[in-house]
């Protein structure tokens, strides 16, 4: 009379069908996106914009945008077109931001799941360590390491994901804290599961969420700090970058404003693209915002 | 009885909407339901069936506007309740209105102590100086029970047991003489004794204030122990409503027939004779402290003993089951002899090797000879996998082929009764019992001698309760498995174990074959044990018609 216990009930769509529903309720987050595709379009169409070296001079220099068909958005103090180095940039813009947060995210996911995890000693001389990088202020300690490692790219990149971990290490940990006690756990370890494969297999995955979600929010970051930098003239010169054009721009602001902004508003907008896609992911991520 | 008193609460055509995309358009559909003081009504029905949501309507607590009052009314001493304001309503919970909520760790604030908590209701509605407030804190702290009031009062609540936090949310509850008390599952964490006790608490105060009581409860041993009038829910409707005895020992409607056949009752199964068989699982000599922290101002707490020279033979095919009251260190002990805990001192052997002396490595090797059920079906399966993968898990640590190890999976689902097509689902889009049974799946896939369970069906419904037991013994018999058996649960322990222990603060104090411990227990904690299980006065009736 009672219900068969052992009926399934109807099978969900997957969950990335899931995850997209629930992602596409955040208008916000879908502009998000939309920024986010126009960046990555840029990057990838910058070869075919403009085929030769955006660096090279182009036209008369300081031309304002709008007025010479051969660079629509002008150039700077160089001649150089300002629409390539926009695309160009992109490209760096993008590298640095995923390389320096995949290098950051993995720092911090082996410190703080080793820290979470096993606690006790371990947990203290990795947080100490985690603390001791965190006293320092995050830029100084960049401006430090690209002073010692010099101004290429790849150094440039490798700096800020060694200046951006501690965050996600101490999220992780967090995290792993308390999945470690969870049920599920004990019963993987019951069936004979070594440590690293609770690690990596059992718990990772269950700890993904709010460090896929804070990633967008250091890529953002690290895509600032490379600005920063070449604002300053330490980025690398031999790539177009958009803190290399604002750093430049700067020197003529008054008299050719364009030359700053126009970089300036690529960042804003980057950066912009990034906290709504983490928002976004944030919602879709999270089940219990479901509603 | 009381019949002719104006009544405390009354329901009228009851309805609560739930939002479009539920799998039903009413939570509540047409409940009548009638409190009069001193009378205690119990509403029965299955998780699901809108028990929850009519005490959080009386209360006004509906997670609105998603799941709101569509209809019907709630009068409540004259008043009518879905026409007041938060104000007004603010000033009746607590105070003429309370509740006790299901879980007592998510309704206590952890980061209060427990005395700072109770202080709080009586700061919102009682004229008191701090001294007055906390004499009577501590008075209600000894009503319920409480060893040590004052320790309690400085603890925090992680820091006490389930059953203490319970008492610790039935005193706030009762600490100012309510009229109308709505307990929503109040006893269903606890252990019998202390069942018994809140029970006869619950009873105590309203022969006391003339209360009503609501008593909202899945289990009918409860019912049979505590009810004056019986409502049976399910999906939302009144299935039937009667007079306590009547419900029970003459139930008309079919489904309240099947629940109340779902009952285990307390006939334990013939013994089994072990002499002979070999010695599958022993522990000797076992012992496990838990060095228990107090804060620097807010008062000391002593070290638990948890577990303390415990020593136990569990034979080939024999089901063994270790019962106590929270606190009695019986899942310390599924922890200890599965090694998930370090034991400060003794041995396990499993198949004639001591569990405790091995290395990392050997252990993982041995692990395979002793497997768990666990307890909670929600966080004990990988919310990240599939279930063919979490079967199959255990088999491929140890070297089986993976491929190999799937299959087998899928026909451990079978041997469950659990459809093929599970294979490729994740946990959460399963129901608790179907859950329950993957995690039995995983503990056979391994083929372990041993396989330790550890109040499998106590989060589960009577029905499904009833049938996740009578797989458990199916296989038992079947594959011939050793069960290391750990409940609270007197009714469950009788249906399924051979023998059992009975541990009080961490120590056997009696063992036996099931049977005869039932029937003639030697130590008074036994004895106290077996009295307090809930309507053990009430025999559920036969049904002379099996409609399954």
């Amino acid at each position: 009379m009672t219900t068969v216990d052992t009926d399934l009930r109807p099978a969900e769509p997957s969950r990335s069908v899931m995850l997209w529903r629930r992602y596409r309720r955040n208008r916000a987050a879908l502009l998000g996106l939309g920024l986010f595709a126009i960046v990555v379009l840029m990057a990838l169409t910058a070869g075919l914009v403009d085929p030769g070296d955006p660096l090279r001079r182009a036209g008369v220099p300081l031309t304002p945008p709008f007025m010479d068909a051969a660079n629509p958005l002008g150039t700077d103090q160089l001649g150089r077109s300002i629409l390539s180095q926009l695309f160009y940039g992109a490209w760096i813009s993008l590298l640095v931001g995923v390389a320096a947060t995949l290098i950051s995210i993995l720092i911090g996911v082996v410190i703080g799941a080793l820290a979470g995890y096993f606690g006790g000693w371990i947990d203290d001389l990795l947080m100490r360590i985690t603390e001791a990088f965190q006293t320092i202020p995050n830029f100084v300690l960049l401006l430090t390491l690209v002073a010692i490692l010099g101004s290429k790219i790849e150094w440039i990149t490798l700096a800020i994901g060694i200046v951006s971990w501690t965050a996600p290490a101490r999220m992780v940990r967090a995290e792993f804290m308390s999945l470690r006690n969870r049920e599920f756990v004990d019963a993987a370890r019951n069936l004979g599961v070594s440590d690293t494969a609770l690690i990596f297999r059992e718990i990772l995955p269950n700890a993904l969420p709010p460090i896929i979600v804070y990633a967008s929010v250091i890529m953002a970051l690290a895509i600032l700090l490379e600005s920063a930098l070449a604002f300053l003239g330490l980025g690398d010169p031999n790539y177009a970058s958009w803190g290399n054009m604002i750093g430049q721009g700067r020197a003529v602001l008054r008299t050719a404003w364009y030359c700053a902004a126009i970089p300036g508003i690529a960042i804003v907008l980057t950066v912009l693209s990034f906290s709504l896609l983490g928002e976004g992911l944030n919602d879709a991520l999270n089940p219990r915002q479901k509603q | 009885m009381t019949a002719q008193c104006a009544p405390i609460l009354e329901v009228r055509d009851l309805r609560i909407s739930l939002p479009a995309s539920a799998d039903r358009p009413f939570a509540l559909d047409g409940l009548n339901l009638t409190v009069r003081p001193g009378e205690i009504v119990c509403m029965v029905g299955e998780s699901g069936s809108g028990k929850s949501l009519s005490a959080g309507a009386i209360m006004r607590l509906l997670p609105e506007p998603q799941v709101s009052v569509a209809g019907g009314s709630i009068v409540f001493e004259g008043e009518d309740i879905l026409a007041k304001s938060e104000r007004e309503m603010r000033d009746l919970r607590g105070n003429r209105i309370s509740m006790i909520f299901q879980e007592p760790m998510t309704a206590l604030n952890p980061q209060k102590t427990v005395g700072w908590q109770l202080d709080e209701v009586l700061r919102l509605h009682m004229n008191a100086t701090r001294k007055q407030r906390y004499a009577h804190a501590i008075e209600m702290l000894e009503r319920v029970q409480i060893p040590d009031p004052a320790s309690a009062y400085n603890a925090y609540p992680h820091q006490i047991s389930g059953g203490q936090r319970q008492r610790v949310m039935i005193a706030m509850a009762l600490s100012l003489s309510p009229r109308l008390v709505i307990a929503d599952e109040p006893t269903t964490a606890l252990d019998v004794t202390t069942q018994l006790q809140i029970l006869k608490l619950i009873r105590e105060l309203q022969e006391k204030d003339g209360a009503g009581v609501l008593f909202i409860t899945h289990d009918f041993g409860v019912v049979a122990e505590i009810a004056d009038h019986v409502v049976v829910l399910r999906d939302g409707k009144v299935v039937e409503q009667g007079e306590a005895d009547q419900v029970l020992n003459h139930p008309r409607h079919p489904y309240t027939q099947a629940l109340i056949a779902s009952v285990p009752d307390l006939a334990p199964p013939p013994p089994k004779p072990v002499n002979g068989l070999p010695v599958v699982l022993k522990g000797s000599g076992l012992n496990k402290v838990f060095a228990a922290r107090g804060g620097l101002l807010s008062g000391k707490r002593k070290a638990v003993v948890a577990v303390k020279d415990l020593s136990f033979e569990l034979h080939q095919g024999e089901t063994l089951g270790v019962v106590g009251e929270s606190g009695s260190g019986k899942t310390t002990v599924s922890r200890l002899v599965t090694r998930l805990l370090e034991a400060d001192s003794g041995s396990v052997d499993v198949d004639g090797k001591d569990l405790l002396a091995c290395s990392a490595a050997e252990l993982r090797g041995m692990r395979k000879h002793i497997q768990m059920v666990f307890q909670d079906p929600m966080a004990s399966l990988n919310p990240r996998k599939r279930v063919v993968d979490i079967i199959a898990q255990g088999p491929i640590v140890h070297g089986e082929d993976p491929e190999q190890a799937r299959a087998r999976a899928r026909k451990l689902l079978e041997l469950v009764e659990l459809s093929p097509a599970a294979a490729s689902r994740y946990p959460h889009e399963f129901s608790g019992g179907q859950r329950q049974r993957i995690g039995i799946a995983r503990a056979l896939a391994m083929e372990p001698k041993v396989i330790v369970a550890d109040e499998p069906v106590s989060a589960l419904d009577v029905s499904v309760q009833a049938q996740v037991l009578k797989l458990l013994a199916d296989l038992r018999d079947r594959m011939n498995l050793s069960l290391l058996f750990v409940t609270h649960d007197l009714r469950v322990a009788a249906q399924l174990c051979d023998r059992i222990i009975v541990m009080q603060k961490g120590e056997i104090v009696e063992s036996g074959v099931t049977g005869e411990v039932f029937a003639n227990p030697q130590h008074p904690y036994t004895k106290n044990l077996l009295s307090s299980i809930p309507g053990r006065s009430w025999t559920p009736p036969v049904r002379n018609t099996d409609a399954a």
